[in-house]
């Protein structure tokens, strides 16, 4: 567990307080906040508050199951299939929380995907796809008490610059020649657009006469999409932060509050912008398999396990990690086996990933509907309390646990193995040993205590979600600082701001090695100690102790070299002063900051 | 399956006139009458109970399904709660047949077709979908060594629900009981298939013919209380059951004899099997559990072993953890390779009893292809597996693998006097004659050889039946196996070569062109394996026509023979035995064979008791030292064994060790369920059981040296086991039984029993004595100071 209190309100959340406090005439209370603002006014229900809940089009629109696509590629998003999804979450789902319908690409194409635009360059509804029009949709879909959501891609499309003369809406002499750069680069993650230069003061009035027109619509979410950094993309011409920006202020002088989510494959090194303008991000690439089913699990369901952690602290009330869409519920046509739909639910939900579902709503079964609505779960998705993170290695046994405002803890065991296997939790890695009460979440059964731990039996792919209550006592660490140790091979201390004291073991490879010494216990047994790390991408040690055989543990990547994470991983120490080895061993290793033993068992 | 009426052939009426040959053979599954039903023995301390916290994966069971077996029929179990997945086999389920051709270069055929495989049987699932992995807690697993009793248990829903499985040798069956405590129900089906490609049209039984005309059939039975049990199609469905009991059986119409053609035409599998479920369902289900168990301890109780006591936290941990901490952490885990050691014993219990000797793997497939056909490999492997059948206690499972060589040797003599001498065969003898019998690298239960012909191999099976012989002393054995040595002798009466040794006026004689097994030449003078096998089998023939009384004369040839064999020596250029009759490594340093100390071990002409030349003894030690600590299973279990000969315990306990390693990704070492794992290549391992047996014997022999007349306490204990421990019940050569017990390093108690033999002495280190006892009386011997 890491040691920071939850306690941060992102900058951004805390700008649509303020617009909504504005709009709305009311005031509340802000909670305690981390700080780039005091501003205090706040109101009730802010956009993404919690992890927004509902269903996409876009999960259907690119399976190849048969039948899903009669009228060619991505032909799924239709009005008839919005409303009939509409009516099946109203009727299912709403009263669980989903609430959001949200239409993705393609709702301004004809069925051979060709695109249309009014005569200010912004998208249009195609006639065929949907005949009542975006603001009709949206009128049926809040008439069943839900929001509605629509997409765009990130920039000028090609499509709708026309030969650069075409108006821009509200904005007396600017054209789309305007806004776009000389050269007509193309940005995003397809190069379907030209990059908008912002430099140019119509640019932000082509991006407000589109918000404009989905505020007047009606719509509750946008999500933009092929943003960059991110969407496989680096450089100045993909770099859509100005763009992000410009919706955020476009969205606030909309006069409706719109969520935006920004998709895909963020760049994490621009985490703190996308906090500051959006209200998620999609951490990865479509979760899609693009296949004859929704999703598989190696394509790529499971690359979430490994590419999350790194953003768990930056999630919170105004923006979340978004693992994209939840395919759980249909059964054969998700593509995955039941293990696989649990497990895959569980991350979602402990991950505080937005819940959106992409099946099918009118063919749930029963198993799916069961994953998609247990209350509990949803509450620990909702919750206040922290996203969840590996307190374990990523190994491919591993244990995520985030601990709740009660002082209780959500612990998720994952075997992300291809057979069955056994995986443990041991309460030291929570920070506390004896007792503890255990809730089995998902089967809605109380285990009775525990003592030490609990090691359960997961299919291939399985997991199990407990609430855990501790009864035991909290345990006394002893740190050691890794510069502080012996270093051979390449291994060197650097400094690093973000470290305790200001220094860590880094060049930890081909050899590389620190020997952490006098690491004094009272008792023999397996401790399961804290190793402090930074890692630019996720990397494996083999840890040891008293010279002993090492155990290899794949450390998940912290995002950047700048930043600390922290895991548990089990040694075995003998009473009194022991030795505890991080070693490269053939590769690269992640860099070492410290350890924190427990004193005793 | 072909029921043309045929016209008489030979064989036929071979079979008709010969009737008291016909008692060999009687098939393989064959009616029994009623089992004697033992009273309740209560269970003993659980000190070898393997355990583990997560069920089988179906696509990896060879890795981690629990094996069962009644000797003749075996299976893997998954022990998923929701779903139950047994592969079952019965030893006979080969494809091919006699394979009495050779490939252009002189090769038998080695296909699945001619040659032919070890294949599975039959299929059977049990599925419980309420109780989906997923959705059930405490999952726990064990194997239960003492009883041979494999069990699973979860709690669902406040109900913990138990799950044991057998394979009864009484009953002749493989029994699943389902039960539970706290009002819970089974719900769900049963379904029994082939696996290959047979059409389903009953629930509860199916035959079919293999394309060899090898019948063979299953058949299943379930009974259940206080529910329904209802045959629904081609499954059976079970619906509110408090407990379940499915019975299942499976066999095929093998015969072991040759003139039969391998088959009991009378024979109907299925019907069989399904008298067989009918009559274990009939019974209570603690009558075939009892009858089951006590048959089983009857044998697992002859050898009673501790190595030491390990610590509480090990004992925490499950077998897979364990065995990953032993890996991991310096400290030994004396209970744990106990453990090992008995795990051997249990699969050699369920797999060689009754039918056909343990193959490659044993008893035990994932599926129809085995690689390797999973057959018997003549070159060291069905020996190794052998070798720990008589040394652990388990003599009367060594009987399997003596049958099979006395029923094939009709074939392997009719193939050897048609295909030897072939001359595509590059083995073939230079001489033109041609006597005896031979067999190739790999053989199969219907007489058949496939590989490269191997003409050392019939040596090498011989002096595994002789060792036998040499612990049980049993005249009846001596007698079954006497045709096997006498032809073996005939055999290389026509092929040794006189040759003059180089410098001297000295003639010896030398095997033909041979190949050191799988390694160097295939054209080389002289083999050290085959002059030591060779020099082993006179030996052991002219033993046995003197005990037996028989042939005299021939003996005597045999022995004027043995006296001019070249015996190997050691290389000027390496300092090592050689193995080609030349002083150049003409191989790989660390080739996996050991084949040219085959008379370090199993034989015993290289002694470092002073009785070898010593420089002999360096010359085996330092080849042993090159061939290096890093091998295959059974690679590293005969290096084990040749180090405990040289009472290197540090190397012997280390080679045990390594196989000990938890196999990860296929690399060599042991499996998750136990299971020895051979590298094939990166990345894909596969199970070969000789390790399991071979390693076991390695352990038994650094605690017990023996030879006929002598005996040898503690040879070469290790650190790790040298605190206290004992082993009771041991069989030594000579005809004696041993319980010893020792602390600190030393011996605090041997008693020898004599189980037909008369003096021996007893040895430890310098210490010798000379015991003579009448058979069944037994001696203790205390101080071992002097």
């Amino acid at each position: 567990m890491r040691s920071s209190p939850y306690s941060v309100m992102p900058a951004r959340a805390l700008r649509a307080l303020v617009v909504l406090a504005l709009t709305a005439g009311v005031t509340a209370a802000v909670p305690s906040a981390r700080a780039e603002t005091t501003t205090p006014p706040a109101a009730p229900a802010p956009v993404a508050a919690k992890p927004y809940m509902g269903w996409t089009s876009w999960t259907m629109q690119s399976s190849k199951y048969p039948g899903l696509n009669p009228k060619g590629d991505y032909s799924y998003l239709s009005e008839a299939n919005v409303l009939k999804q509409t009516d099946a979450m109203a009727a299912k789902l709403k009263k669980y929380g989903y609430e959001y319908v949200n239409i993705d690409a393609g709702w301004w194409m004809d069925w051979s995907w060709k695109s249309q635009y009014d005569q200010y360059g912004r998208q249009k509804a195609d006639p065929v796809r949907f005949p009542s029009g975006m603001k009709a949709v949206a009128d049926r879909i809040h008439a069943k008490g839900l929001k509605a959501g629509i997409y765009l891609p990130v920039g000028l499309e090609k499509g709708a610059y026309g030969d650069g003369k075409t108006p821009i809406w509200n904005a007396e002499g600017c054209t789309t020649g305007d806004i776009v750069h000389a050269d007509l680069r193309t940005t995003n993650g397809w190069d379907s657009a030209y990059k908008i230069d912002f430099s140019n003061p119509c640019a932000q009035k082509y991006i407000d006469s589109q918000a404009q027109m989905f505020a007047d619509w009606g719509y509750d979410f946008l999500k933009l999409d092929g943003v960059g950094p991110g969407s496989f993309k680096t450089g100045d011409n993909y770099d859509n932060v100005p763009d992000v920006a410009a919706w955020q202020k476009a969205i606030d002088t909309a006069g409706r509050p719109i969520h935006l989510e920004l998709s895909w494959s963020l760049d994490y090194g621009h985490v703190a912008d996308w906090k500051k303008y959006s209200n998620g991000w999609r951490i990865d690439t479509d979760v899609e398999c693009y296949c004859n089913t929704l999703v598989t699990w190696e394509n790529s369901v499971d690359d979430r396990w490994d590419d999350a952690p790194a953003w768990t602290d930056h999630a919170g009330p105004g923006g979340w990690n978004d693992l994209d869409s939840l395919n759980v519920g249909n059964g054969e046509m998700d593509g995955l086996t039941k293990a696989e739909r649990q497990s895959y639910a569980t991350l979602w939900a402990i991950a505080k990933s937005p819940l959106f579902t992409g099946d099918d709503i009118t063919k749930l079964d029963s198993y799916g509907l069961s994953l998609l609505t247990n209350r509990e779960v949803i509450g620990i998705n909702q919750s206040s309390a922290p996203p969840a993170e590996p307190v374990t290695a990523s190994d491919p046994q591993q244990v995520w646990a985030a601990k709740n405002p009660d002082g209780t803890y959500t612990v998720a065991l994952f075997n992300l193995a291809d057979a069955p296997a056994s995986v443990t939790a041991n309460w030291q890695a929570l920070g506390f040993k004896g007792k503890a009460s255990v809730r089995d979440v998902w089967n809605k059964e109380n285990l009775g205590n525990r003592t030490d731990k609990i090691t359960q039996a997961l299919p291939a792919h399985g997991s199990r979600l407990f609430t855990v209550t501790p009864r035991g006592t909290t345990l006394a660490w002893t740190a050691h600082e890794a510069e502080a140790g012996t270093l051979s091979g390449n291994a060197s201390v650097a400094d690093c701001s973000a470290c305790s004291d200001g220094r860590k073991v880094g060049n930890l490879y081909t050899g590389g090695k620190v020997t952490v010494d006098d690491v004094v216990v009272a008792e023999a047994g397996t401790y399961m100690i804290k190793v402090s790390y930074v890692s630019g991408d996720a990397r494996s040690i083999l840890v040891s102790a008293n010279g002993g055989g090492g155990t290899s543990h794949k450390f998940a990547s912290t995002g950047d070299w700048g930043t600390v994470n922290s895991v548990y991983v089990p040694v075995k120490l003998k009473a009194g002063a022991n030795t505890v080895t991080f070693d490269s061993g053939t590769g690269y290793a992640p860099d070492i900051d410290r350890i924190d033993v427990p004193k005793s068992l | 399956m072909d029921t043309r009426p045929s016209e008489p052939s030979r064989r036929t009426v071979l079979t008709t006139a010969g009737l008291t040959a016909a008692l060999a053979a009687l098939p393989v599954f064959k009616a029994s009458a009623a089992p004697a039903r033992p009273g309740e023995v209560p269970p003993p301390a659980d000190r070898h109970q393997l355990w583990w916290q997560a069920p089988g994966d179906e696509g990896s069971l060879i890795e981690q399904g629990l094996p069962i077996g009644n000797g003749r029929i075996g299976a893997l179990a998954s022990n998923d709660p929701g779903r139950e997945l047994l592969l079952i086999t019965d030893a006979t389920m080969w494809t091919g047949g006699l394979n009495d051709t050779l490939d252009q270069d002189g090769q038998f055929p080695y296909g699945r077709s001619d040659f032919g495989s070890f294949t599975l049987l039959a299929k059977l699932t049990v599925d419980i979908p309420d109780h989906d992995l997923g959705g059930v807690n405490g999952y726990r697993r064990t194997l239960d060594l003492a009883q041979g009793l494999v069990t699973s248990s979860y709690v669902r829903s406040g109900v913990t629900y138990r799950r044991e499985m057998y394979a009864s040798r009484p009953d002749d069956v493989i029994v699943l009981r389902f039960t539970q405590s706290g009002g819970g129900r089974h719900t769900g089906s049963i379904t029994l298939t082939g696996t290959h490609g047979e059409h389903p049209t009953a629930a509860e039984s199916f035959g079919a013919t293999l394309p060899n005309g090898l019948r063979y059939g299953a058949a299943v039975k379930a009974r259940g209380t206080g529910g329904k049990v209802t045959v629904n199609g081609t499954r059976i469905d079970f619906a509110g059951c408090k407990d379940l009991t499915v019975v299942i059986t499976a066999g095929t119409n093998y015969a072991p004899d040759a003139d039969s053609g391998f088959r009991d035409p009378a024979l109907e599998p299925e019907r069989l099997a399904r008298t067989k479920v009918r009559a274990a369902a009939a019974e209570s289900t603690d009558a075939l559990r009892r009858t089951h168990v006590a048959d089983y301890r009857a044998l697992y109780g002859r050898l009673d072993l501790s190595l030491g006591t390990s610590t509480a936290e090990q004992r925490e941990l499950d077998t897979w953890e364990r065995l990953h901490a032993r890996s991991r952490d310096p400290e030994p885990d004396p209970e744990l390779e106990a453990a090992y050691l008995q795990f051997g014993r249990y699969l050699m219990i369920c797999g060689s009893r009754d039918s056909l000797p343990v193959a490659l793997q044993g008893l035990w497939l994932d599926g129809n292809d085995p690689d390797w056909m999973g057959d018997y490999h003549t070159d060291i492997n069905i020996q190794m597996n052998y070798w720990m059948a008589d040394r652990t206690g388990l003599s009367p499972c060594f009987d399997a693998f003596t049958d099979y060589c006395v029923a094939q040797l009709p074939s392997w003599n009719d193939l050897t006097r048609r295909l030897f001498n072939d001359p595509r065969n590059r083995y073939r003898n230079s001489s033109g004659k041609n006597a005896g019998w031979a067999v190739a690298f790999s053989t199969n239960p219907y007489g058949g050889s496939g590989w490269w012909w191997h003409p050392a191999g019939n040596a090498w099976l011989c002096t595994t039946l002789w060792e036998h012989y040499e612990y049980t002393g049993s005249r009846e054995h001596l007698k079954k196996i006497y045709p096997l040595l006498k032809g073996a002798c005939e055999f290389w009466e026509a092929r040794l070569l006189t040759i003059t040794l180089p410098g001297t006026s000295k003639e010896v004689l030398v095997d033909d062109k041979d190949w050191s097994p799988e390694h160097g030449p295939q054209d080389a003078k002289g083999i050290t394996y085959a002059q030591e096998v060779v020099w082993m089998l006179f030996g052991n023939y002219c033993t046995a026509a003197a005990e037996l009384g028989r042939d005299t004369d021939y003996a005597d040839t045999i022995a004027s023979l043995r006296r001019k064999l070249y015996l190997p020596q050691v290389s000027p250029t390496t300092g090592w035995l050689e193995e080609w009759m030349s002083p150049d490594n003409l191989g790989e340093t660390t080739h996996r064979h050991l084949s040219p100390l085959i008379n370090l071990f199993p034989g015993d002409r290289i002694r470092p008791d002073g009785s070898t030349p010593a420089d002999l003894v360096a010359g085996a030690t330092a080849l042993l030292t090159a061939r290096g600590m890093e091998s295959f299973g059974w690679a590293n279990a005969w290096r084990s064994l040749c180090w405990a000969r040289l009472k290197n315990a540090d190397n012997a306990y280390q080679l045990v060790v390594n196989n000990l390693r938890p196999s990860v990704d296929g690399s060599n070492g042991t499996a998750f369920n136990l299971f020895d794992i051979y590298e094939v290549e990166r990345g894909r391992g596969i199970f070969q059981i000789d390790a399991n047996f071979g390693t076991p014997a390695a352990m038994v022999e650094m605690l017990l040296y023996s030879r006929p007349g002598h005996i040898e306490l503690l040879p070469a204990l290790p650190d790790a086991w040298a605190a206290s421990g004992h082993i009771r019940g041991v069989p030594a050569r000579g005809g004696f039984e041993v319980d010893l017990r020792w602390r600190d390093g030393k011996p605090t108690e041997a008693r020898i029993r004599s189980v037909g033999g008369r003096t021996t002495t007893i040895a430890y280190g310098e210490v010798s004595r000379t015991v003579t006892l009448r058979p069944g009386a037994s001696v203790t011997l205390k101080d071992f100071s002097r």
